[in-house]
């Protein structure tokens, strides 16, 4: 499989500043380091599933990643040509190749404005020429699903599911080579957040599109992902094969997880707590390996070394001094 | 005491909004039984998070009661006093909402609060009432209880401020309590302990628990009996083990199917029901699940009673027989 989009060692930390006094002690530079360390890649045609708690920095990273958040360091390539620094203009080109779903449709669109415009606003932005505006916003209209006059409807005139049906024609609406979509099923109803991700599916194939899918949702992730990518407090502690990792995963912090998850079925309940505490503040990192605090397997080891993120089989890579096996 | 200690009857609740009448529920009877925990399910407006309101008396100015009757200890709540029902609310019924962030007032100590809600008991003085306010927050897993007292709620994660919330719930020793989505504003890992907290909790609690959600998983840890609601109505309730195993309903089946943690292989493409939910103000006459069943016919035209299918269950289909 070709490779779409590679990430090295990106990380991105905001400078902190704690208040007047800061101005007058220059030596000390506080910096929140929200994402550290991140390598990853995604192969053409492939769905990577982006999974973590709130504040793991799975978020972050899709911003990341259209720089949409300034990197402090590491690599972005995308379709085989390097970001060359941070500024708008470098993403420039890429950001028409790779769109972005925004986790809150509706808020994610102008409210004064009806969804034609909206939907050729991608067009505009980037200085596509357009020869008939109504024609293409109705093209993108039919490809997710929705009748043509949904172009003269207001972004609060929209149920949950048609606004994400927007934001999906949104993002197409470039002919993108990438896609990533934050939480693209949050808030809907359970029979609507199939509707949304068989569409997703069914443009995949159609256009030949590579997904990145933010998500803290397991049980719809294992569906729709071909590969998973585990953050915890910034860091990756795990990626492989989406299958792989369902039937048995490296890291505590992944078992943990996959063990959260209620199952709807009175039969198995679950007897006991599989993860204890929440994640700490980045602004307090453990030392040693950074989830030795929640973690039901830590030894001595962990508390005082933090653990690589080693490779154990291609594409397959856990951040554990002792894996599970 | 006769009969169980809520009991809900025909209730039939409408909004007055600029679009028409909306109706929220209708005819919708429920039950909980001290030492229960009775779920209540269903998708977005389906009327679940209107009938906890009613009974918390909790219903926005635009609502208005149009039939049914609320019964707890035996009495319509509905008929007393606001003086009378404010008591009852504060004493005997207390509620947990979605949201842990606006639980609390941001500009008190979570320790003011948790003395505050204990002033309809005169008889004990500030530090008692301080000490037990500690004695519950300990109790729902919060460490150093004595110090958070002195916190204030943003000093808290979401985690720990959906524990105060209990603990606040909790405080007066009601003997029924409703929580409206206790989970869904956590992560997974907080959610598995809050449901683990809940389930501690009725172990030495005689009350009754009435669980909202639209997590079919939240409802599956939790629940004794589970009532399934849609477009404002019951359509189907059953112990909880029945109504996950031999579900009758047609909507309960395909809400079921939708689940994708229930799907043991992973699928390419997932289950949905499709059409979209009634619109409440021009309801169809007959069964309202009928325009997206599949297996509707006929006689779905008119519209189906809820049918009782054995003691403790009962399906609102024509399908359906005992």
């Amino acid at each position: 499989m070709n490779t779409l989009l590679g990430i090295a060692n990106l990380s991105v930390s905001f400078p902190l500043s704690s208040g007047l006094l800061d101005m007058f002690s220059a030596d000390r530079e506080w910096h929140l380091r929200v994402l550290e360390d991140i390598s990853l890649d995604l192969g053409q045609g492939e769905t990577l599933g982006l999974v973590g708690e709130s504040g793991s920095g799975k978020t972050t990273l899709a911003r990341a990643v259209l720089g949409l958040v300034p990197r402090s360091a590491g690599t972005i390539t995308f379709d085989g040509e390097a970001i060359a620094g941070r500024s708008d203009r470098a993403f420039r080109t890429m950001r028409r190749k790779a769109a972005m779903m925004f986790q809150d449709p509706v808020a994610s669109l102008s409210p004064r404005r009806k969804v034609g415009a909206l939907l050729v606003e991608p067009h505009i932005i980037h200085g596509e020429p357009l020869i008939d505006r109504a024609e293409a916003a109705a093209r993108l209209l039919a490809l997710v699903g929705l009748p043509a006059a949904f172009a003269d409807r207001y972004p609060h005139e929209l149920s949950g599911g048609q606004a994400r049906r927007v934001g999906v024609a949104r993002a197409l609406a470039l002919n993108p080579k990438m896609v990533l979509a934050d939480e693209p099923t949050a808030g809907l109803d359970v029979s609507v957040q199939g509707e949304i991700l068989n569409l997703m599916a069914r443009l995949k194939g159609e256009f030949g599109l590579s997904y990145i899918v933010v998500t803290h949702n397991l049980a719809l992730i294992r569906h729709v992902s071909d590969r998973l990518a585990i953050m915890y407090l910034g860091r990756l502690v795990e990626v492989g094969a989406t299958a792989d990792i369902f039937r048995m995963p490296r890291h505590p912090y992944t078992r943990a997880l996959l063990e959260a998850e209620p199952i709807p079925d009175p039969r198995r309940r679950r007897a006991s707590l599989a993860i204890e505490g929440e994640i700490p503040s980045i602004l307090n990192r453990p030392v040693g390996c950074e989830f030795h605090t929640r973690c039901a397997v830590a030894r001595d080891r962990c508390r005082g070394q933090a653990p690589e993120f080693t490779r154990y089989a291609p594409g397959c890579a856990v951040r554990c001094h002792y894996p599970l096996e | 005491m006769t009969g169980p200690l809520l009991s809900v009857r025909g209730l039939s609740v409408n909004f007055r909004t600029p679009q028409g009448i909306v109706r929220a529920l209708g005819n919708v009877s429920i039950q909980a039984g001290a030492g229960e925990v009775v779920g209540i399910v269903g998708e977005s407006g389906c009327g679940k998070s209107t009938l906890a309101a009613a009974v918390g008396n909790l219903l926005p100015g635009n609502a208005e009661i149009a039939a049914g009757e609320i019964r707890f200890r035996d009495r319509d709540i509905l008929r007393l006093g606001s003086d009378a029902q404010r008591q009852l609310r504060g004493r005997e019924i207390a509620m947990v909402f979605q949201d842990p962030m606006t639980a609390f007032s941001p500009v008190l100590t979570i320790g003011e609060q948790l003395i505050e809600f204990q002033h309809q008991m005169t008889d004990v003085d500030k530090a008692e009432k301080r000490r037990r306010a500690e004695a519950m927050l300990a109790r729902v897993g919060i460490s150093d209880a004595g110090l958070r007292l002195n916190g204030y709620p943003h000093e808290m994660s979401g985690g720990m401020r959906q524990r105060t919330a209990i603990a606040a719930a909790l405080l007066m020793s009601p003997s029924l309590l409703i929580a409206d989505e206790p989970t869904t504003a956590l992560d997974v890992t907080l959610e598995a302990q809050i449901i683990y907290l809940l389930r501690t909790l009725r172990r030495d609690y005689n009350g009754a628990i009435v669980v909202v959600s639209h997590h079919l998983g939240v409802i599956a840890e939790l629940c004794d009996r589970v009532y399934v609601m849609y477009a404002g109505e019951v359509v189907e309730s059953a112990p909880v083990d029945a109504l996950f195993h031999q579900a009758r309903h047609p909507y309960t089946r395909a809400l079921l199917e939708c689940d994708p943690a229930r799907l043991d292989q992973p699928a390419e493409f997932l289950p949905t029901i499709a059409g979209e939910i009634p619109d409440l103000t021009v309801l169809p006459d007959g069964c309202s699940f009928a325009p997206r069943c599949a297996l509707a016919d006929d006689r779905c035209r008119i519209r189906p009673e809820l049918t009782s299918l054995s003691e403790d269950h009962a399906a609102r289909c024509h399908r359906v027989s005992p």
